[in-house]
């Protein structure tokens, strides 16, 4: 049994932060600019996220695991709650397997600097939405 | 007597002072100790100081000056450059450093020593002093020196196009000869032919040959001078294109045709297919090929690997400015290569306009672009790509060139350097134009330039007073742009590598930073917690074993050769070579020249004290991703010095070195 007490808080909980980070324009804008789908692939619990940013605003579905995505990335859950509070060495992630990348990489590494912002909205996001147990000091 | 695979079999020694030269047969025995690159390298200056002056003379310290005629400087390519396979085509220089005035080495890629070991040569040992300008031509197997002064005081730019052009011509053959020291007739008058083989081509309808030269900053003795080949392809670290200033060698051309092949073709094919899959399937490979080394930039910005400022902030609102997608907006950067290499992660860039135009050249690279750019806090990349492309011409490192000029920036902020000390009055944090002006000046040593030239080290010396605590050279050598509070075990690193503050002097850092996996080494085999100091001793005394026979001695390039376990490592280099070694036996190897490198510093003087990272670098930052965090370094020094066998002086235990087949060391540290 991994960190996470059901797949359905999970998946609940990411969606959630994924909406939230769909809401803010400086993060969203550079994501709808880059038109990928992703799927999140997640284990230890089996949960299946596509943040869909072809649209013109973006489009978060879990569960989704029909949508052809240009990019698929695998990982446990702990791995993926970790690495939005910047606790992930993602180079040593990747070299590791602990997460696979699968896509046009060149345009997956341009959407690092967007996504900068979500390292610090993450702990607050769990914070005021009843996550807080989870929160890694 | 029959070289292994890989390798050309003979070594090349040039005298400037007499003219003369003569080639050494590759004792494959000595290949199988020390393999390539900085182990034939360190023995090769070893044994010339020990032949020229004496093992009396050498253990009681008295040697020659880095910038006088004595100082011998090698060129050693390992077994494995030249072949046919991605990330192998590095090489070796070595002499005792001017900047640091211990051992100096810098690793290079390019085309040079490709070049070298098809032309016949696995290595060069360049000894005396010529007395006037003077290059070296090697052409299948002919050996001439020549009369450089035509091009004594061209960058290095126009120095390549000008020795090419003239050997396409066929201009060997009625260039005059360099004068030597000697009677000039008894070396013979055409040219100064040394050797001539039975292979010689004709120059005027033949591809041209590849040119290593130094520049201007070379000819003036700048103390972070470089080497340069293929224009961008730069042996870099600590001074060495001042060692050829002094010994007034422009350049060596070099051509060749005979390319050594693998001992196991066969072996070697099977290894290139399954390499060709993890080559595709890297992602590490993928963002190098789509944005050369910047592809580092913004995993480096999430775990406070990139310094900013001088080494004293963790944030920066001005950082993406430089990033990849910058670089790739303003910069227009196309691919290109190293000999025989699909990585690609090299870049040539141009800016059309304005202050900082530049035609098509070589690009900054992430060392280059973090240093001109946010230790500088300067964020304009075309600013970055011009004073890149300055140093590129002139031959000076842009890593120690970079930090000096952050430090004099740093001294001018602190009321330290005045105008009428030759500064710039606009000098200051983020003024492009005056990083710009600043790299021109030290490369011609005029006004402020003439004293930075010297190396941040030297010049804090005589600017006094605070001016030290600005400093983020280990040993003279000013570090590269990599965070220690970061990754702990860089400053580990940084302390203790042989030629002073370096990332590369093992993979440690590239296992820590996470880049690289050697699940066959058990110290490097768990992923290691990049900010804390716990075990980093261990791991990166095994980094440096492998990291030397990896690296320093085999000739894999540490980027593109990243994705490679120890296992095919070890494999390449066994069906090249056809030797039989194991994993046990290449760190052991490592650990032998490790050794030996150090205890060349130890010779030139370095001590205990001298292993210790400056306090700019071991000081917590109050903000961004390492806020205080800072390398215990009063642990991992502890652990690593009882790790290596090493007195508290920093002198290696004799037991030790009795034991890695070093006694001749031992005896003439006395230790």
């Amino acid at each position: 049994m991994g960190l996470f007490k059901s797949s359905e808080e999970f998946e609940e909980m990411l969606s959630g932060f994924f909406r939230l980070a769909g809401s803010r324009p400086e993060i969203a804008r550079p994501l709808l600019d880059s038109r990928l789908i992703i799927r999140f692939t997640y284990s230890d619990p089996d949960v299946v996220i596509v943040v869909d940013c072809s649209g013109d605003s973006l489009d978060v579905r879990p569960g989704d695991t029909t949508t052809k995505a240009t990019v698929n990335m695998t990982m446990k859950a702990e791995i993926a709650h970790r690495f939005w509070f910047g606790k992930v060495n993602l180079m040593q992630a990747l070299t590791r397997r602990q997460m696979t990348a699968k896509g046009p990489v060149p345009k997956i590494l341009q959407l690092l600097p967007a996504i900068k912002p979500l390292y610090a909205i993450y702990p607050e996001y769990l914070r005021e939405n009843g996550y807080a147990d989870y929160i890694v000091s | 007597m029959n070289a292994p695979g890989g390798y050309a079999g003979a070594i090349l020694h040039v005298d400037l002072t007499s003219g003369q030269t003569h080639t050494s047969p590759l004792d494959p025995e000595f290949a199988r100790h020390h393999l390539g690159g900085s182990g034939f390298g360190a023995r090769f200056i070893l044994d010339e100081l020990l032949t020229r002056r004496g093992a009396a003379a050498v253990a009681a310290g008295d040697l020659p000056d880095a910038l006088s005629a004595d100082n011998p400087c090698v060129l050693m390519t390992g077994p494995l450059t030249g072949a046919s396979m991605h990330a192998v085509a590095r090489w070796t220089v070595g002499a005792r450093s001017p900047l640091t005035g211990i051992w100096g080495e810098a690793n290079v890629g390019g085309y040079f020593g490709a070049e070298l070991k098809a032309a016949g040569y696995d290595g060069l040992v360049i000894t005396g002093a010529a007395p006037r300008p003077t290059y070296l031509a090697i052409d299948e197997g002919r050996v001439e020196l020549h009369d450089a002064t035509p091009y004594w005081g061209l960058d290095t730019f126009a120095t390549e196009d000008a020795l090419v052009a003239s050997h396409r011509r066929g201009a060997t053959r009625a260039a005059p000869p360099a004068p030597g020291s000697g009677d000039a007739g008894a070396r013979g008058a055409a040219g100064r032919t040394a050797e001539t083989g039975a292979r010689g081509a004709d120059a005027r309808t033949a591809r041209p040959g590849h040119v290593l030269c130094i520049g201007p900053a070379g000819e003036n003795l700048v103390r972070f001078a470089c080497l340069v080949n293929h224009r961008g392809h730069v042996a870099g670290r600590t001074g060495l294109g001042a060692v050829w200033g002094a010994k007034r060698l422009k350049a060596i051309y070099v051509r060749g045709t005979h390319r050594p092949g693998p001992a196991h073709p066969d072996r070697l094919a099977a290894l290139r297919t399954e390499l060709d899959e993890v080559y595709r399937e890297s992602i590490v490979i993928e963002a190098l090929r789509a944005f050369g080394t910047a592809c580092q930039w913004d995993i480096g910005a999430v775990l406070g690997d990139v310094p900013m400022g001088n080494w004293r902030q963790g944030e920066w609102e001005r950082f993406d400015d430089l990033g990849p997608l910058a670089y790739a907006d303003k910069l227009d950067p196309r691919a290109r290569s190293c000999f025989a290499c699909g990585v690609r992660c090299k870049r040539e860039v141009e800016v059309t306009g304005g202050p900082f135009r530049m035609e098509r050249g070589p690009g900054p690279e992430y060392e280059t672009v973090a240093g001109f750019g946010t230790v500088c806090l300067n964020s304009d990349i075309e600013a970055v790509a011009k004073a890149n492309d300055l140093c590129n011409r002139l031959g000076m490192d842009t890593i120690s060139c970079s930090a000096t000029i952050a430090f004099a920036m740093e001294c001018r902020e602190a009321g330290l350097l005045e105008p009428e000390q030759g500064v710039d009055p606009g000098l200051s944090w983020g003024d492009g134009a005056a990083i710009v002006a600043l790299v021109e000046q030290i490369g011609g040593r005029h006004g402020l330039g003439d004293m930075l030239a010297e190396g941040s080290a030297r010049a804090a010396e005589r600017i006094g007073g605070s001016a030290g605590a600005f400093l983020t050279a280990v040993k003279g050598l000013e570090s590269p742009l990599h965070d220690p509070r970061s990754f702990h075990g860089l400053g580990l690193a940084y302390a203790v590598a042989p030629r002073g503050a370096c990332h590369l002097s093992g993979v440690g850092y590239w296992v820590e930073s996470g880049g690289m996996y050697l699940p066959e080494i058990a110290e490097l085999a768990e992923g290691l917690d990049g900010m804390n100091s716990t075990g980093k001793a261990a791991a990166h005394v095994a980094g440096q074993d492998y990291g030397v026979f990896f690296a320093g001695c085999a000739g894999f390039c540490s980027l593109g050769g990243m994705v490679l376990t120890a296992t095919q490592a070890v494999d390449m280099v066994n069906h090249v070579t056809g030797f039989d070694y194991d994993l046990a036996e290449v760190t052991a190897l490592g650990r032998r020249v490790w050794y030996l490198q150090r205890g060349l510093s130890h010779l030139f003087g370095a001590r205990a004290d001298d292993d210790r990272l400056p306090a700019r670098l071991a000081t917590p930052l109050a903000d961004g991703p390492t806020a205080g965090s800072a390398p215990d370094m009063d642990l991992m020094l502890g652990e690593f010095y009882a790790l290596r066998g090493l007195h508290l002086d920093g002198l290696p235990r004799r037991d030790v070195l009795v034991g890695l087949d070093l006694g001749d060391l031992a005896d003439l540290l006395g230790t």
